[in-house]
């Protein structure tokens, strides 16, 4: 028997990295009783190592919670938590779209910041209730009156009913689920229990057992076990295998009605055949919803980069280990490559440059691979003469200029929100990066939102580093994407040794192309270790030679003495080298370092 | 092959100098020529033999370094030697040397530690320019350095002259003309060192503040060449990296080190490795003399993997260079598995010659022998 949609309330938490989501989700799951004190563990929802380290979350994740209110009436509490970086905004919206509130967490020592604005606002966008909720009261330099005038002044957002709390000294918990019970809305079925399904895939991750396992929130009919069921994006069908909630281990339930929200597991071989946001139905035509949920989209990757095994021989367990990956992540894309400098690769695409940085890092942590990867690269679209258009996700396979008629590349509009006596350093990097200037709003007298569009290809050029250093860490930043814009882009190569070496080339603007073709021939004659032949590093543009730069041979490289009482020291310093070697790739007769890849980032450094 | 890893060679190290040297990172400490505890030291010596499983083993040759072991009394040295004979299974027709300043050895010095069993020396010339001897803060001059050699080379059976390079200013056809000197005295063998600028010295703190500048690279490789090409002419053969010798008389005692053998290892600051088990002992001379028996600071267990590591590291520091042979029965390991890859890109690029015995690095590669020994790591 479903449960009593009246008495169901579904609700995310929205707050900035660090302004307590994690310990006030913690609190909760103590003060209703989920977790006895055995259980009690830091950052419970976050179970990915690298999570937990990094303070983030990648995976959105739900827990059934049961609370007896003042009322005396007992309701489900279904906490939703959501990952919180802009790179994945569209899981965000999804994970939100399954909710009717949220509460919004500001460190009240903080203040706003621009990733929680983001979700606000699509939290906004979703019809939310939004309980504003000012954490770290606590805290000596907690000032909840700013904080809420930022709030009112920034997101428009009436702070009267406002909850001060410090998760941290569990103060104020039993006040938010007060709040959470009278203010949020209980779900809307327009059929209820009778009519055909329709469950919204929240997110999903694999499990060696039972394949994908989906996360769902049911808005009309009833998912029950062995339910014959269709994805309506991909039109597969499965059989409900298994049904369950997580409160917060995961525990079977029979069925879920509208407005409930829980997991089921359907032998889905893969996270790639269960695309969120789609939308779940049976297969029976009686019980077939006609009209998927609103706002499906198929994610694409907005960044590619090269990874390269540093040893050849590590190639099928790269290849392994991202397949591996991908049975989780269905929004990591890739696909052999092969370069002349670093071999047999792969090219691999992703949502962002964090979602880059975790798969990178994931792959030489838990895989433990030496990998060597390229400098990370937007799509750009090149018109050709003959009218047609090729994606190029790789800068050095960008066609022979001749064939070109023009380039396209992505904008992203930039928001970035910063003290008032930043504003100019503000504006000076994103004039010096192509920008154009959208708007500069004062939020509060001493709080601007400057925005700008900006080509993603800037953005990625150590972009966020450079703010962070202009406005001494004050600036916070969301961007999303704002459509393709032709420029006049040409491509660098580098040359070592007379050959052109692919994976350095680099795709940017012909009016700083000079100068970043001589500033990358700089940087990489310090990058390049000495070696015993003199090294020629040279910078091309069209064929034509804009720089030289030359790595002198090193004369000397031998120990004068070496005998029984150095042996040891002797040793280990070879070690050393030998491991500072793993990350070098040998291009012809040269190594050249990791960071040699990645020196287009910031040639100015 | 069998019991090879028996052949033991000894170290015995002697803690103090007259004056400590600003480049020198050995264990030594100062002291006045008439306060040295002779009779003292040997009896340490004695006593931390007695608890060294070294019965059974064969002794390959005796090193006595330092600091500055001729300042010891001949009698006392020959006493710490006959302890050492008798310890191991007896040794036939070893190598027994001595290191030496010029201001601590002359002709009658020399006989007298012919007396005690010695029959190689090895003297601390540096070098026969006034100039660069004051730069290395040496207590004799040049004439000094050449008068000590011709005194003691018609003495001792063997004699060898260490000598420095890469000092500022100072040229290939510099050391060429120092060389020459030293070869006109007679000595069969000439260590030639590069400066080299340790940490825990006076030099190395002065280079950390800038003060201190070596020659430049150029020079220095230049000269390593040169050195090579003019010992050669003299007949000798550039038998290790920093090592010369005429044929038949290359140092027994550290071509066993090279090999990777066990050796044990005496007195204050010394360093030992037998049977896997590598131990230094404290440097302080104090603390030595109040427990040689419990003197160690530092052990370490080398695992097959390590030894074939150092093996590599020591023996490709040689012409003759690393025996799979020896290796394997060291070790268990085949030198070669593992690093297939990097000896294939190495002898590719005529950096190692490897056939079915060993692999050598052939000389006009060793300039940049650590790298390709760390690639090989």
């Amino acid at each position: 028997m479903p449960f009593p949609i009246e008495r169901i309330r579904n609700f995310s938490i929205i707050a900035h990295i660090d302004h307590g989501k994690s310990t006030l989700a913690d609190r909760i799951l103590e003060f209703t009783g989920a977790l006895s004190d055995r259980e009690r563990q830091d950052q419970f929802l976050d179970k990915m190592e690298l999570e937990r380290e990094r303070g983030i979350t990648i995976k959105a994740q739900s827990v059934r919670l049961s609370y007896t209110a003042k009322d005396g009436i007992e309701y489900q509490l279904n906490l939703i938590d959501t990952p919180g970086h802009v790179d994945f905004s569209y899981e965000v919206s999804r994970s939100l779209a399954a909710c009717e509130g949220a509460l919004l967490v500001v460190d009240a020592s903080q203040g706003v910041e621009a990733q929680t604005l983001a979700n606000v606002y699509l939290a906004i966008e979703n019809d939310l209730e939004i309980i504003p909720v000012f954490n770290k009261i606590d805290l000596p330099g907690a000032d909840v009156d700013r904080s809420a005038r930022e709030v009112e002044e920034i997101v428009g957002l009436d702070c009267s009913g406002a909850i001060e709390a410090s998760a941290k000294e569990g103060i104020g918990i039993e006040a938010i689920l007060e709040a959470v019970v009278r203010r949020v809305p209980p779900p809307k079925s327009t059929t209820g229990n009778a009519g055909p399904l329709r469950a919204l895939v929240v997110d999903s991750w694999y499990d060696s057992y039972r394949g994908a396992v989906v996360l769902v929130r049911v808005i009309d009919g009833v998912l029950a076990e062995g339910d014959k069921i269709r994805m309506m994006a991909t039109k597969a069908d499965y059989e409900a295998t298994e049904i369950g909630v997580f409160a917060p281990f995961p525990r079977a339930v029979g069925s879920l009605g509208p407005g409930e929200v829980g997991f089921f597991a359907a032998s889905i071989k893969s996270v790639g055949d269960t695309k969120i946001g789609d939308t779940i139905t049976h297969t029976q035509v009686k019980l077939r919803a006609t009209e998927q949920l609103p706002g499906f989209k198929e994610v694409k990757p907005m960044v590619f980069c090269g990874i390269f095994p540093t040893d050849s021989s590590e190639y099928p367990a790269l290849r392994d280990a991202l397949d591996k990956l991908h049975l989780n992540d269905s929004a990591l894309t890739f696909e052999p490559e092969t370069s002349d400098a670093l071999g047999f690769g792969f090219r691999c695409g992703f949502l962002g440059m964090l979602h880059m940085e975790i798969v990178q890092e994931r792959l030489e942590r838990e895989y433990d691979l030496d990998l060597v990867t390229t400098a990370p690269s937007v799509v750009y679209h090149c018109y050709l003469t003959d009218g047609s258009m090729v994606e190029v996700e790789n800068p050095s396979r960008l066609p022979d200029p001749v064939k070109i008629d023009h380039v396209r590349e992505p904008y992203f509009t930039v928001a970035i929100h910063v003290p008032a006596q930043y504003v100019g350093a503000v504006i000076k990097l994103c004039e010096e990066r192509r920008g154009e200037q959208k708007g500069i709003q004062y939020a509060s007298t001493e709080r601007v939102i400057v925005t700008y569009e900006l080509p993603f290809a800037e953005v990625l050029y150590d972009f966020f580093d450079r703010l962070k250093t202009a406005t001494r860490g004050y600036a916070s930043m969301d961007y999303e994407l704002a459509g393709y814009r032709q420029n006049k882009l040409v491509k660098i190569d580098m040359m070592i040794n007379g050959e052109r070496v692919d994976a350095l080339s680099a795709i940017v603007h012909h009016s700083n192309a000079q100068t970043l073709g001589r500033g990358l021939a700089t940087k990489l004659r310090k990058i390049v270790p000495r070696q015993q032949y003199e090294v020629a590093i040279q910078a091309a543009i069209g064929g034509k030679i804009i720089a030289r730069e030359t790595v002198k041979a090193l004369r000397k490289d031998v120990t004068a003495k070496c005998y029984g009482g150095d042996i040891t020291r002797k040793r280990k310093l070879l070690e050393k080298q030998k491991r500072g070697k793993r990350r070098m790739k040998s291009v012809g007769s040269v190594e050249i370092p990791q960071a040699a890849f990645h020196a287009i980032l910031n040639v100015d450094d | 092959m069998m019991g090879q890893g028996l052949d033991t060679s000894a170290y015995v190290h002697f803690p103090w100098c007259l004056k400590k040297c600003p480049y020198c990172d050995f264990a030594s400490a100062a002291i006045r020529r008439g306060e040295v505890p002779h009779e003292d030291y040997t009896d340490a010596i004695v006593r931390e033999l007695e608890g060294r499983p070294v019965a059974g083993r064969r002794l390959e040759s005796v090193f006595f370094g330092g600091g500055t072991p001729s300042l010891w009394d001949p009698k006392a040295l020959g006493r710490a030697l006959a302890a050492l004979r008798g310890a191991f299974d007896a040794g036939g027709d070893l190598e027994i040397t001595v290191e030496c300043n010029p201001t601590s050895i002359d002709a009658e010095k020399a006989a007298a530690l012919r007396e005690a069993g010695v029959n190689r020396l090895s003297i601390g010339v540096q070098s026969v320019n006034d100039g660069r001897l004051r730069f290395l803060g040496r207590l004799h001059d040049a004439a000094g350095a050449l008068r000590a050699l011709e005194a003691v080379v018609p003495v001792m059976e063997r004699v060898s002259a260490d000598l420095m390079f890469g000092m500022p200013g100072q040229t290939a056809d510099d050391f060429e003309a120092e060389i020459d000197a030293v070869l006109a005295t007679g000595v069969e063998h000439v260590s030639a060192y590069a400066l080299t600028i340790e940490p825990d010295t006076q030099f190395g703190a002065l280079h950390r503040k800038g003060r201190l500048t070596l020659a430049p690279e150029g020079d220095f490789a230049d000269t390593f060449e040169r050195a090579r090409e003019v010992f050669r002419a003299a007949g000798m053969i550039h038998y290790e990296v920093s090592n010369h010798a005429l044929p038949g008389r290359t140092s027994q005692h550290n071509q066993h080190y090279w090999r990777g053998g066990d050796y044990l290892g005496l007195g204050a600051g010394a360093v030992g490795t037998l049977n896997g088990r590598r131990y230094k002992n404290d440097p302080r001379p104090e603390r030595y003399l109040a427990a040689p028996a419990a003197a160690e600071v530092f052990e370490e267990t080398l695992e097959p993997d390590d030894r074939v590591r150092e093996a590599l590291m020591l023996g490709l520091r040689t012409d003759e260079g690393v025996r799979f042979d020896t290796v394997q029965a060291r070790t268990g390991l085949d030198a070669r598995a593992g690093r297939e890859r990097a000896i294939a890109r190495r002898v590719a690029s005529g950096d190692l010659v490897v056939d079915d015995e060993r692999m050598r690095i052939p000389h006009e590669r060793w300039l940049h022998l650590d790298g390709i020994v760390a690639d090989l790591f």
